[in-house]
C-alpha cells in the first residue's frame, strides 16, 4: 500500500487549471463545425449531411444545426469554402437556438441565469452534487463524464461530486436521445429531485436527436444547457456544469 | 469478385450426414442453403460438428432468408433456409436446447412479423424491457428482488439486473439488456458505405473503430475490394489503441469497486493518454471519422518517431502499474475466485472476447479468421484457465502488452510500399457479405446487403449481447457485494448489445 502512495507522490501536477486557465484542444481535434458567411450556397449542400443538420434559406445562406451534427465532416469534404472544423472545447449553450450556428443565425442572449443555484453554490463553497441518467447514448458520452473526475480534469476540485441518489443531486446530467423505455424513468429521476435544480443534456443525441429522428431531451423535459459534441470532450462538459451552476458568468469570466 | 474462390478448409469438418447446398459468397465464408423445416436440424448437427453459434437474422439479399451465423474451426458458416411462396418462415424454438441461441431468437420473434414461431404472440418481454415488472423465480422466506438499473449509480449506460438474493448468496440474477435501443440498424440504410460508416461508429461509441472496421470488411468482402496496406496498419494501430484504452478502462473501475483510489488514479491517468494519442492521431478521442470502406482517410498526424516514444512512456509506467495492482492483496483477493464460469458453460453460451479467454477458450477474431495487417503480425493469444474475474483481468494485461508490442511491430512497417491509403469502390456495386473484427468486448460480426452503391440491410451481432447472457450464470458462489466486480470484470457496453 506504501508503494502506491510514492507512486501517487512521484508525478508532478497534471490537472488542468481550467476555468482558471484555459486549455487549448489538440491541433485538428474535432470539436465544432463552424459555417463561413458566404451567401448564393446552392440548397443542395444540405444533402451531404447524413442528419440533416444543414439548412439553406432562400437568399443561399447556410446555418447548421449543433444539436443534429455529429461531427462526422462529410461537409468539410463537400464544401470547405462554407464549412471547416474548430478545435475548441468550449461549445455548451444555454439553449437550443444557440446551438444553430450560421450567419443569420442569432447569437445566444444569455437568458437569466439560475441565480438560485448559483447562490446555493457560493453558500455550499460551491458543493454541487451531480447525478448522470443514460438514456440511450452510444456509450462514449459516459467514459467522457467519468473522465472528468479522473486525475487530468479533477473536477471536485471546483466542487462538484457525483451522487448516487437523484434526492441529494443538484444537477442532473442525460445522455441519449431517450429511447421509450427511458422516458419514464428519466421523468421519474428528474421529479424527485429537490429543487433548485439544472439539467444538462450531454452530446448531439441528447441535444437534438443526432442520428436520431425523435429529437432529444428537450422533447421530455426542459433542458438548461446544452452540450453538443459526439461525443462531447471533457472539457466541454465541465463548461457546461459550470454554465448550469452560474459559476460561470456569459462572457467566459469566472465568477467571484 | 475474385474467379479463384478460396473455399475454407472448413467444408471438410461439414456433417455429411445432412445434404447441403453450397452457393457462392465472397471468401472465407461457407454459406449453406437448407429447407426452412431442416432448418434445427441443421442447427443441430453444426453444433455436434463443434460450431460457435454467432448470430440468427434475416436475411434479404438474394432473397428472403432465415439465416444463422456460426464458427466452425474458426471458419464461417452461414446457414440459411430461404422463405416459402408466403413470405412467412416457420421457425420452431432453438433456445431450450442451446442457450446460445435464446436471445437472438427472441429478439427476432419479438421484432420481426415475416417470422412465426410458437411463441409469436407473447407479450414481448426482451426488446421492450417494463423497469417496473418484477418477476419472482426463487421463492423461500426471506428471499426479496432487488431491480438494479436503468439508472445506475455512478455513471454507467441503461441497464437492469433483477438480483434474486436472500441479503447474501444470489440464487438467481437476470439481466435485462434492451432499455437503450435506439434501432440504429435501419439507420443505415439507404446510405452509400463511406457515409454510414459514421453511423457504425456510433453503434458503440467506445469500440468505434472496431465497429467502423468491421462494417468497412463487410463492405470491402461484398464488393470485393482490397485496402491497400498502409491503410491496414493504421486501422490495426487504432484498434489496438481502442482495446488499451477498454481494458485500462476496466482495470480503473475495479481498482475503484475495491476503494484503491491511487491504483484507480493511475489507470484512469493512462486511459487518458491513450485517449489523448488518440485525439492528436485522428482528431478524435474515440478515433472515429478515419476508417472508411476501402480503406482510410488519412495518415495518423503524429510522426512514427513520437507514436514510438508515446508508447514506450505509456508501456513503462503500465509496468510498474501493473506490478503495484497484482501485487496488492486488498485488490486480487476480491477478485480470485470471484464469478467463475466453467469452460463448459462458456461454450455452451458460446462466449467471445476476453471472457472465454479467461475460461481457457481461445478464440479470437484477429487469430481465427486475420483481417487488415493482422494477416502479417504474429498474434499471441492470451489465455488464462481458472475462469474467474482475475482470470479475465489477467487476460486483459496481458492483452495490453500485446497491444503494445503489435502497434510498435505495426509503426516499424509505416510507410513501406507505395502510400496509397484507399482503394475506390465500384459505384453501383451490390453484393452481401459478412465482415468481423475483435472489439475490445470480443468477437463482432457485421452482416451487410449493398444495392446499386447503397446499403439495403445491416444485421450487428455484437460480443456484448453474447457475452450478457452469461451474467445470469456468474455467481455461483458469489454473493451480493461482488456484484460490481463481476461485472467490471466483464467489461461489455450496453449500447453494443441494444443497438
Amino acid at each position: 500500500m506504501l508503494e502506491w502512495i510514492y507512486r501517487g507522490l512521484s508525478k508532478r501536477r497534471i490537472t488542468t487549471r481550467y476555468p482558471r486557465g484555459s486549455e487549448p484542444a489538440p491541433a485538428g481535434f474535432r470539436g465544432r463545425i463552424n459555417v463561413a458567411e458566404t451567401e448564393d450556397v446552392a440548397p443542395v449542400i444540405a444533402e451531404v449531411c447524413p442528419t440533416g443538420a444543414i439548412t439553406v434559406d432562400a437568399e443561399g445562406r447556410v446555418a447548421l444545426d449543433r444539436g443534429r451534427c455529429i461531427l462526422c465532416g462529410e461537409c468539410v469534404r463537400a464544401a470547405p469554402e462554407v464549412f471547416a472544423f474548430a478545435s475548441d472545447y468550449e461549445t455548451a449553450e444555454r439553449s437550443a437556438a444557440g446551438l444553430v450556428v450560421g450567419p443569420e443565425a442569432e447569437r445566444t442572449s444569455p437568458e437569466a441565469l439560475r441565480k438560485a443555484l448559483g447562490e446555493q453554490a457560493a453558500m455550499l463553497r460551491r458543493s454541487i452534487h451531480v447525478r448522470h441518467i443514460d438514456c440511450g447514448s452510444d456509450g462514449s458520452e459516459e467514459w467522457e463524464i467519468q473522465a472528468l473526475w479522473n486525475p487530468y480534469y479533477d473536477i471536485q476540485r471546483l466542487g462538484f461530486f457525483l451522487t448516487n441518489s437523484p434526492r441529494h443531486a443538484d444537477v442532473l446530467l442525460v445522455t441519449g436521445p431517450v429511447t421509450a423505455p427511458m422516458r419514464a424513468p428519466l421523468q421519474r429521476t428528474w421529479e424527485v429531485m429537490p429543487e433548485p435544480k439544472a439539467l444538462v443534456a450531454v452530446g448531439t443525441d441528447a441535444c437534438g436527436g443526432g442520428l436520431h429522428s425523435w429529437g432529444g431531451v428537450d422533447q421530455v423535459l426542459p433542458v438548461d444547457v446544452y452540450v453538443p459534441g459526439s461525443p462531447p470532450a471533457p472539457i466541454a462538459i465541465m463548461d457546461g456544469l459550470l454554465l448550469a451552476v452560474g459559476l460561470l458568468k456569459p462572457d467566459g469570466e469566472l465568477a467571484a | 469478385m475474385s474467379t479463384a474462390r478460396r473455399v475454407p478448409d472448413t467444408a471438410q469438418y461439414l456433417p455429411e450426414r445432412l445434404t447441403f447446398r453450397l452457393e457462392p459468397g465472397p471468401d472465407d465464408e461457407v454459406r449453406l442453403v437448407v429447407a426452412a423445416a431442416d432448418f434445427g436440424d441443421a442447427v443441430r448437427e453444426l453444433r455436434q460438428a463443434g460450431a460457435r453459434f454467432i448470430t440468427l437474422f434475416l436475411a434479404e439479399i438474394p432473397k428472403l432468408a432465415l439465416t444463422a451465423a456460426f464458427a466452425l474451426y474458426g471458419e464461417l458458416v452461414l446457414l440459411q433456409a430461404p422463405a416459402g411462396e408466403s413470405g412467412v418462415i416457420a421457425y420452431s424454438e432453438m433456445g431450450e436446447w442451446w442457450p446460445a441461441t435464446a436471445w437472438a431468437e427472441r429478439e427476432l420473434l419479438e421484432r420481426d412479423p415475416r417470422i412465426s414461431g410458437a411463441h409469436r404472440n407473447d407479450q414481448p418481454q426482451l426488446t421492450h424491457p417494463d423497469a417496473d415488472r418484477i418477476e419472482h423465480a426463487v421463492t423461500g422466506l426471506d428471499v426479496f428482488a432487488i431491480p438494479y438499473g436503468p439508472v445506475r449509480s455512478g455513471v454507467f449506460e441503461a441497464i437492469q439486473f433483477l438480483i434474486e438474493t436472500g441479503g447474501e448468496d444470489v440464487p438467481r440474477l437476470h439481466t435485462r439488456p434492451f432499455f437503450k435501443h435506439r434501432g440504429i440498424e435501419s439507420r443505415f440504410v439507404g446510405l452509400t458505405p463511406d457515409v454510414a460508416v459514421h453511423v457504425a461508429e456510433r453503434v458503440a461509441g467506445i469500440a468505434a473503430n472496431a465497429y467502423g472496421c468491421a462494417f468497412s470488411h463487410a463492405v470491402e468482402r461484398a464488393l470485393g475490394v482490397e485496402p491497400p496496406r498502409q491503410a491496414q496498419r493504421w486501422r490495426a494501430i487504432y484498434c489496438e489503441l481502442e482495446r488499451m484504452a477498454c481494458h485500462l478502462d476496466v482495470i480503473a473501475k475495479e481498482a475503484e469497486t475495491t476503494a484503491l483510489y491511487v491504483g484507480q488514479a493511475r489507470f484512469q491517468i493512462l486511459k487518458e493518454r491513450v485517449q489523448r494519442l488518440r485525439a492528436r492521431l485522428t482528431g478524435s478521442r474515440f478515433g472515429r471519422g478515419v476508417v472508411v470502406p476501402g480503406g482510410v482517410r488519412f495518415e495518423g498526424r503524429v510522426s512514427a518517431e513520437e507514436l514510438r516514444g508515446e508508447i514506450d512512456a505509456i508501456e513503462r509506467d503500465l509496468r510498474r502499474d501493473q506490478r503495484l495492482f497484482l501485487g496488492t492483496t486488498s485488490m486480487t483477493d476480491r477478485l480470485i475466485g470471484g464469478g467463475r464460469l466453467e469452460r463448459a458453460l462458456i461454450e455452451e453460451h458460446c462466449a467471445v472476447g476476453p471472457l472465454a479467454r479467461g475460461s481457457g477458450i481461445s478464440t479470437d477474431a484477429r487469430h481465427e479468421r486475420p483481417y487488415d495487417d493482422y494477416r502479417r503480425l504474429g498474434l499471441r493469444v492470451a489465455t488464462r484457465r481458472e475462469g474467474d474475474a482475475m482470470a479475465r483481468i489477467n487476460v486483459r494485461f496481458a492483452e495490453l502488452s500485446e497491444s503494445l508490442r503489435l502497434i510498435r511491430q505495426v509503426v516499424g512497417h509505416l510507410g513501406r510500399g507505395d502510400g496509397n491509403l484507399s482503394t475506390p469502390l465500384p459505384r453501383w456495386g451490390s453484393g452481401t457479405a459478412c465482415g468481423w473484427a475483435e472489439a475490445p468486448q470480443g468477437e463482432l460480426l457485421f452482416w451487410v446487403e449493398i444495392r446499386d452503391g447503397l446499403i439495403h440491410r445491416v444485421h450487428i451481432a455484437s460480443p456484448s449481447l453474447r457475452n450478457w447472457a452469461l451474467f445470469d450464470h456468474a455467481f455461483p458462489k458469489d454473493v451480493l457485494t461482488d456484484f460490481a466486480f463481476i461485472e467490471h470484470s466483464f467489461g461489455l457496453t450496453p449500447a453494443g448489445a441494444d443497438r
